[in-house]
């Protein structure tokens, strides 16, 4: 795993919550519907423009 | 020679945004070194692009752009069941400011000390030298740019250009630009940071170095705001660009109650008889390469154009002198040096090349012992051993004599440069008397693959010389970057994947590829002799147009080389270490990957490195220990963000923004896109920003959810003990599972795991 761990960051954790309160949320409990839930991940690559190429002469 | 008290004639001598920010730019204090040495002692110099950046990357800025944000572009704006083209730009802007103002605001001086190497005092232990650290530093700057892009939306500020939504080709768009203070972000920036120190210097002389499009519209934001508190000093401006369109824009109406004068080419000498002329109170009929306007009837101002200037004889100019630049405002943690070795290009045969026209008639260098004499000079003064040699090519005479004098003079540094494939200077025994020397990266011009289209270049290079050239420098240790070139007239899509093909054969002596795409300028071989390259240059509208679109009846169409472009560089993506995931910011970023090397690192461990990281980052599998990332922030959206970012990557949606090289609009695109590229439906999703790893991930409700449960239970472990407890299948934990390792792929799920141990060239880097 290659990533930066700030140790005390992880300490935290426990408190952290989510910023926004419009987010679902799922009782700790209760099972969720794994099957039926839309898991799809989407992310979008950093597009790199022409003139963005150019960064040796810019 | 003349000699004057120092505060007899002040001149201020200023770089507008934008341009790069690693490093300074040479014109202004090649200018300043001119000017001293001829006896004036009052010349400052400010860069106030790297200012800028400085300035708008704070807290205080980034927080009143993120209030603005708020109040111009509120994501529940967007409420209406479809989302057209028209607004997609801006809803993404404030669907990208809600999810990451917040830990932009937090993280930016942090971020800038990692760029800076000023987060730690021990060199090893500087975040600039980790690319977990590094990148996302990087990160965290480009989207605080993003914050205030969108706080003058629809205008956008990157570390690589600044475009507004009015066009570079359009005298009347440029001066409206300058007074939009709604868009314009610089009319802010100098009113608060500038004005008040030229108001109190009352500089005799401004002159503003336009080297780029990008720099038109701030460059005469700024020429304004000093006519307007200053009507005493007289405003210059020259430069690489006004060098093409300097004429067309004397010829403007308007522009005279911006500025004074522009000096065309090379402007040591005109700038000095400029500044003579003022000091004496002479006229201006004399001082050469300069157009000016005879304000004899102050109501008529009249555009002249004086006769040429001779261009100096550089083996005679001083050194650079960057004295009083803002140095510790680059966003590098070394200063890399520009110098010039020489001027014009002693080859100056490609058919599309026009940097020899821009600088001035001739070519020029500078001897190696010259050389080797500033360059120590300049490393003593300025306590930095990098050096980025500017130029548009080394003769072949320099690659053997330069080397000798800077070892000779023990000089002790590094250094980049441009350089023109030359097989017998680049032999095996050349190449490791430049690494001796200093030299870690060669940047040649490629261009292409194909012999037919590298004869209509007029390149003068086959590619058994390229092979030969890249692998003797490879062996040497110095990494090889090629300028690429895609969409010369004439050329097939089955040409440019040779040329990329050709590039990633020989990926492990080609390190980094500067891809462009072929346009047409009005200097070019291109423009004067269309008929020879089989195309017809159609018209450009715009008073200020530079650039001119084109027919061929042979080869790819402007759009399908556009196209082709984008394939190429997906597959540079793919297939090059230093362009693989997020690595692709070390090349970004002008200089950084020189200063691993300039550290000890060699091109093949830099790269290995690269390619390691990404494969680390794939392997990333569901550990049961995985948590939610502490700063996560979560904003739930109406539509889908990858969709709407998707739609404006579409080359239709993109041609109705100022176009990123050229600053011009394609006419009515944004009317075809419109039609063309359907509006957004409404669609529940959910926008993921993590600061520590900087990149924006979607989710769906059901993503969402799952994440919400993980968070509760702490542990993905214990979620899946609890899914199973209460009766989940195996495959419904498989989907679980596989779910959590893409979050964890993208930094959203985080395992305790080491800090990294430092890459082996760390050991070596020293301050
Ligand atoms: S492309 Fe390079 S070698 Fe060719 S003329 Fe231009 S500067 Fe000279």
């Amino acid at each position: 795993m290659n990533q930066n761990k700030d140790q005390r960051e992880d300490a935290e954790l426990e408190d952290s919550h989510d910023e926004s309160s419009e987010a679902p949320t799922a009782a700790g409990g209760e099972a969720l519907d794994l099957e039926g839930l839309d898991l799809t991940v989407e992310t979008v690559e950093e597009r790199i423009s022409p003139s963005e190429t150019n960064v040796f002469d810019k | 020679m003349i000699q004057l008290p120092s505060n007899d004639f002040p001149v201020t001598l200023a770089f507008p945004p934008q341009g790069h920010w690693t490093q300074p730019h040479l014109a202004l204090p090649c200018l300043k070194a001119w000017l001293h040495a001829s006896g004036y002692g009052d010349v400052e110099q400010m860069d106030l692009s790297v200012e800028a950046f400085d300035h708008f990357l704070t807290a205080e800025s980034l927080t009143r752009a993120a209030e603005k944000v708020q109040r111009r572009l509120p994501l529940d704006r967007f409420k209406e069941d479809r989302l057209p083209l028209g607004q997609m730009r801006a809803w993404r802007a404030a669907a990208e400011s809600a999810a990451s103002a917040e830990s932009v605001i937090e993280r930016v001086e942090a971020a800038k000390a990692v760029l800076r190497g000023q987060d730690h005092t021990v060199e090893a232990e500087r975040g600039f030298w980790d690319p977990d650290r590094y990148i996302p530093a990087v990160r965290t700057l480009y989207h605080g740019l993003r914050l205030i892009s969108s706080a003058h939306y629809p205008s956008e500020l990157t570390p690589h250009n600044f475009t507004m939504s009015y066009s570079n080709d359009s005298s009347e768009d440029v001066l409206a630009a300058t007074l939009d203070e709604e868009q314009n972000p610089f009319i802010e920036f100098y009113r608060e940071q500038v004005m008040p120190r030229l108001i109190e210097r009352e500089p005799r002389v401004l002159g503003l170095s336009v080297l780029y499009g990008s720099q038109l519209i701030p460059a005469l934001t700024l020429a304004r705001m000093v006519k307007a508190a200053l009507p005493d000093c007289h405003i210059t401006m020259g430069g690489g660009f006004l060098a093409y369109i300097g004429d067309k824009v004397m010829a403007a109406p308007g522009m005279a109650e911006c500025f004074d004068s522009i000096v065309f080419h090379e402007g040591e000498r005109p700038l000095l008889m400029l500044c003579e002329a003022l000091r004496l109170g002479e006229g201006l009929e004399d001082v050469g390469s300069l157009a000016w306007w005879d304000r004899s009837d102050p109501d008529h101002p009249v555009a002249v154009k004086n006769m040429a200037a001779h261009p100096i004889k550089l083996d005679d100019a001083p050194a650079p002198d960057l004295d009083g630049l803002p140095m510790e405002k680059y966003f590098s943690p070394r200063v890399v040096i520009p110098y010039d070795v020489n001027r014009g290009c002693y080859y100056g045969e490609c058919t599309f090349c026009t940097l020899p026209t821009v600088i001035g008639p001739g070519y020029r260098t500078r001897s190696s012992e010259t050389i080797a004499r500033h360059v120590v000079e300049l490393r003593d003064r300025y306590a930095s051993t990098h050096f980025n040699f500017i130029t548009d090519c080394m003769p072949p005479g320099m690659i053997k004599d330069l080397p000798e004098r800077l070892i000779e003079a023990e000089a002790g540094v590094t250094w980049w440069a441009d350089a023109r494939i030359e097989p017998k200077a680049y032999d095996a025994d050349g190449a490791k008397r430049l690494y001796e020397s200093g030299c870690r990266k060669l940047l040649f011009g490629f261009e292409s693959a194909t012999k037919r289209i590298l004869k209509m270049m007029m390149k003068g290079q086959s590619l058994k010389s390229v092979v030969e050239v890249a692998r003797n420098c490879t062996e040497a240790d110095i990494s090889v970057t090629f300028y690429a070139m895609v969409g010369f007239p004439t050329e097939t899509r089955e040409e440019a994947r040779a040329t990329l093909e050709f590039i990633e054969e020989h990926a492990d002596i080609i390190r980094e590829v500067s891809l462009q795409t072929f346009h047409i300028d009005e200097v070019a071989k291109t423009y004067k002799e269309p008929e020879q390259f089989g195309i017809r240059v159609l018209d450009a509208p715009g008073d200020l147009a530079l650039y001119h679109d084109y027919e061929a009846d042979q080869g790819m169409t402007q759009e399908e080389a556009a196209e082709m472009f984008e394939e190429m560089m997906a597959s540079f993506r793919r297939n090059l270490a230093i362009f693989s995931g997020d690595n692709i910011f070390y090349f970004m970023q002008k200089s950084h990957y020189f200063l691993h090397l300039a550290s000890g690192e060699t091109p093949q461990g830099f790269s290995g490195r690269c390619a390691d990281r990404t494969e680390a980052r794939a392997q990333r599998a569901a550990d049961p220990g995985l948590k939610v990332s502490p700063g996560l922030v979560t904003v739930p959206l109406d539509f889908s963000y990858s969709e709407a970012v998707r739609t404006l990557s579409d080359p239709l949606a993109r041609a109705a923004r100022p176009d990123f090289l050229t600053g011009r609009y394609v006419r009515d695109a944004d009317q075809v896109a419109e039609e063309q590229l359907p509006p957004l439906e409404v669609k529940e999703r959910f926008l993921l920003y993590d600061a520590e790893n900087g990149e924006f991930v979607e989710l769906r409700d059901g993503g969402a959810r799952v994440l919400a449960a993980l968070r509760q239970h702490g542990t993905l472990g214990s979620l899946i003990e609890a899914q199973r407890r209460g009766g989940a299948s195996e495959a419904a934990l498989d989907r679980l599972e596989q779910f959590a390792a893409e979050l964890h792929r993208l930094g959203v799920l985080r395992s305790k795991t080491p800090t990294p141990t430092p890459s082996p060239a760390l050991a070596s880097a020293q301050g």
